[in-house]
């Protein structure tokens, strides 16, 4: 490895240290990664870990690298790998592999996406390191720190403990804070340049998906369909709720848009989208762990759902149990008459 | 070509999962309902469209678990896959992804599969990882969460689609062999035909014990299990329909949403 600048951490023995791993698109950081570093802090403290650094790997890295160190106050080493335009999980697993190898940290954290349960798996068997996927929580102190995940769709939650000096982390989107702490300090930014090269894999780029799709990360209110809604000529109940929002969008669960009734950049959840609205209505979506873990970030949550032990009531602020077909085209006729007495 | 598919058998999705006397695992003995795995079955899906769009193929099942999980091997043959294997445990209970993708390794390792596919997850542990993880173990190139794939005409590479976050397109060439983990959605499963579940209940399973493949130790322990809490005031609303409407729009209006 060849070091651009001072600060020559990977000689240094860490045992309790904790890595991020970033994840970052075109330039920009993604906020998911905001959401590990809170985790990371919090496992700093049940766990009395030394200090946090994060690694991040992209063919251009000085811009998010140093809008890391800026946000966070954290120090980043940053992995320079140009022929990597994209996530490439043979890379990823080949470059932290070698380096986390020097390094002993014993917690490498990532985000619980695409990429990282993509590279953790493969990642921890390289690093003889413990592998724990889907962690939500932390659960007791010091060398009894458990990490707990939902397991059985989400109705327990199974509490692992790491056996090993190493252990890799992929934390579930949605639920920690993603707020950068307020800091005066900032992160040193190293830039290396690891050797890097692919044997078995060839990325070749991101297929966008259909651009006609409205994008239901940005609304302020989601009208979600699950299952639930019977059949798809009933998605007109659910657009006509969510038209009367200003700034809301349609969403849908995975078997919505497995069925085709909605595209899959409207699937909300593990799989799809994890979105934080201020208002989430989920309309006949039984709240499968899967669905959970894409909303619970929500600020307020309705849920409409005719069979009263549905699990979506554990998350809702407000649990109507009714049939959403008949429910929704009577609150339409309430809202419309009592805003036209309003006008009147 | 030799395809392998790794499926595993889980508890019916409806049935309650109860905390067993230690609180340490859940009551397995409570668990008499299975299923395939719903992500396995569009990994056996896959696995027999390639092999109808290629001259030649074979397509093997496996399975790791105790011994009632023969159930979903028999049920992949009766698929139309050839053969099966059923790697056998001991006991119930929790199973680290790496012992089990360790014991796999073990078995496909000098067997020339060209192609490996298994589900991107499993519905009770809902870790994946086994499948990576194999991949590491054997050091073959992977891709999870496959969405699309087409093998090569001179079949020594296969183009995949992974499924990535807002519907997006993860595109990757792989050097075969490779280990894919399917997505739902990119195929409709088959049901098991009369006839192949009739050869498939004749036919012999192979079995081989865990513990002759592969000797491992966790590397992560199952310290406790809990049920979830309610994380949220959850008020359900009462009376008529119309009542309740009316309740609703009160709550939408004093917090500026309508």
């Amino acid at each position: 490895m060849i070091m651009t600048s001072k600060s020559p951490t990977q000689k240094q023995k860490m045992t309790s240290a904790i890595v991020i791993v970033a994840e970052h698109a075109e330039g920009r950081i993604k906020p998911v990664t905001y959401e590990v570093i809170a985790f990371a802090r919090k496992l700093q403290r049940h766990t009395s870990s030394s200090p946090i650094s994060i690694l991040l790997l992209a063919d251009e890295v000085e811009n998010p690298a140093q809008e890391l160190a800026d946000r966070c106050g954290l120090d980043v080493t940053a992995m320079r790998i140009p022929a990597m335009q994209s996530y490439n999980g043979e890379l990823y697993v080949q470059v932290l592999a070698e380096f986390l190898a020097d390094m002993h940290p014993a917690f490498v954290c990532t985000a619980h996406t695409s990429q990282g349960q993509d590279y953790a798996p493969a990642l921890a068997v390289k690093l003889s390191a413990a592998c724990i996927t889907g962690v939500g929580d932390l659960i007791g102190q010091g060398k009894e720190t458990a990490f707990a995940r939902p397991t059985y769709g989400g109705k327990v939650i199974a509490h692992l403990q790491p056996r090993s000096p190493t252990a890799v982390i992929t934390v579930q989107p949605g639920i920690h804070n993603a707020a950068a702490k307020p800091g005066n300090t900032k992160g040193n930014v190293t830039i290396l340049t690891p050797s890097a090269q692919n044997r078995r894999s060839r990325s070749l780029g991101i297929k966008q998906a259909d651009a006609d799709t409205a994008r239901i990360g940005d609304a302020s209110v989601i009208v979600a369909a699950g299952r639930g809604i019977g059949e798809e000529d009933n998605l007109d109940n659910i657009r006509q709720l969510a038209a009367l929002f200003a700034k809301s969008a349609v969403a849908g669960s995975r078997i919505v848009c497995d069925l085709g009734w909605l595209g899959y950049p409207c699937q909300v959840g593990v799989t799809g989208t994890t979105v934080s609205p201020q208002l989430y209505i989920a309309c006949g979506i039984s709240g499968a762990v899967q669905h959970v873990m894409g909303m619970q970030g929500s600020e307020f949550i309705v849920a409409i759902n005719k069979d009263p032990s549905a699990a979506i009531f554990q998350v809702a602020d407000i649990g109507i149990v009714e049939d959403l077909n008949a429910f929704i085209p009577e609150f339409i006729r309430v809202y419309n008459s009592e805003k036209g007495g309003q006008n009147g | 070509m030799k395809i392998l598919v790794c499926v595993k058998q889980v508890p019916e999705s409806e049935i309650p999962i109860q905390i067993d006397d230690t609180g340490s695992w859940i009551d397995m003995d409570a668990i008499t309902e299975f299923k395939m795995n719903r992500l396995d079955e569009y990994a056996v899906e896959e696995a027999l469209l390639i092999k109808a769009s290629l001259p030649d193929g074979h397509i093997d099942i496996v399975t790791v678990g105790p011994d009632h999980c023969d159930a979903v091997v028999r049920r992949a043959v009766g698929m139309g896959a050839d053969s099966g294997v059923h790697i056998r445990l001991d006991a119930d209970g929790y199973q680290s992804p790496w012992g089990v993708a360790a014991a796999l390794a073990a078995f496909a390792r000098d067997k020339n599969y060209s192609l490996i596919l298994t589900g991107a997850m499993s519905e009770d542990s809902m870790q994946g990882q086994v499948g990576p993880m194999l991949a590491a173990c054997l050091d073959y190139g992977w891709a999870t969460s496959v969405i699309f794939e087409k093998i090569a005409s001179d079949e020594k590479t296969i183009y995949v689609e992974r499924e990535i976050e807002g519907g997006h397109r993860d595109t990757l060439e792989l050097n075969l062999p490779a280990v894919i983990t399917i997505q739902s959605g990119i195929n409709t499963p088959r049901w098991p035909s009369l006839s192949n579940l009739l050869r498939a209940n004749s036919q012999e399973l192979e079995t081989i014990n865990m513990s002759d493949l592969v000797q491992i130790q966790p590397m992560e322990h199952p310290a406790a299990v809990g049920y979830p809490q309610k994380s949220r005031a959850g008020l359900i609303l009462s009376g008529s329909r119309a009542e309740k409407a009316a309740h609703l729009l009160t709550v939408f209006r004093e917090k500026s949403f309508l």
